[in-house]
């Protein structure tokens, strides 16, 4: 196995870990998530910030 | 999202809405492990179908008690919640058979598991395909379960299609 698949199958192992934790804790990271993507997407070159953000389900 | 759930119920107590029941990806994240996810997507049954504002009612509910509506949405404390009235069998259904969980100590219905698999069977899109690939591995609902359901709501097709090609060896 190669680091990189190594290193994947680390990753992956965590995210499954994250599935023993409490509902609200979950959606509390979604929260933490949704808002490092938000800034990421403000600062990025060009942004368009009067741009909505379609509807997800 | 336990201001969310006090507001729901308030609107249920208040007859804005006869019942509801939280899907899409925070539903999801009750079953498996937390997900990327921009609002709360939640299944409204009404007690009006025949209006042609189905939401107003709700938009009016929110606004007099300080929710303002933002985009598709209205903002509820950290959340933008996004109302979607049940428009067939299959949602109609998740609503009633929804849980009542406990979130912080609020009272909050969410849509089960096989439910939400063949909700997100009958969208289709690459989201959804993950969805339901994120449910059956996370154990919260079988292959029989979701096929069962399937059948049920005329998407035994679609199930059979979605099995062999991610399923199936």
């Amino acid at each position: 196995m190669t680091s990189f698949e190594k290193h994947l199958k680390k990753d992956a192992a965590w995210q499954k870990e994250r599935s023993a934790l409490s509902w609200a804790e979950k959606v509390r990271l979604a929260e933490a998530l949704r808002e490092s993507i938000a800034q990421i997407r403000r600062n990025r070159p060009g942004a368009n910030r009067d741009a909505r953000t379609a509807p997800k389900r | 999202m336990k201001e969310l759930a006090l507001l729901l119920n308030e609107m249920c107590a208040a007859g804005v809405i006869t019942n509801y029941a939280l899907f899409g990806a925070v539903a999801q994240m009750r079953y498996t492990e937390p997900v990327a996810t921009v609002d709360a997507d939640i299944l409204v049954a009404v007690p009006s179908s025949e209006r042609l504002d189905l939401l107003a009612p709700i938009y009016d509910f929110c606004s007099a008690k300080g929710y303002r509506p933002e985009g598709e949405a209205i903002r509820v404390g950290a959340w933008p919640a996004q109302f979607v009235p049940v428009f067939d069998r299959l949602t109609t259904e998740a609503v009633e058979c929804a849980e009542t969980a406990d979130f912080e100590g609020a009272p909050l219905r969410v849509v089960r598991a096989d439910h939400l698999a063949v909700i997100a069977l009958s969208v289709g899109r690459a989201k959804d395909r993950l969805r339901v690939l994120a449910l059956l591995e996370s154990g919260s609902v079988s292959r029989a379960e979701v096929a069962d359901l399937a059948q049920r709501h005329g998407l035994a097709e679609a199930w059979k299609g979605f099995e062999a090609r991610f399923l199936d060896d």
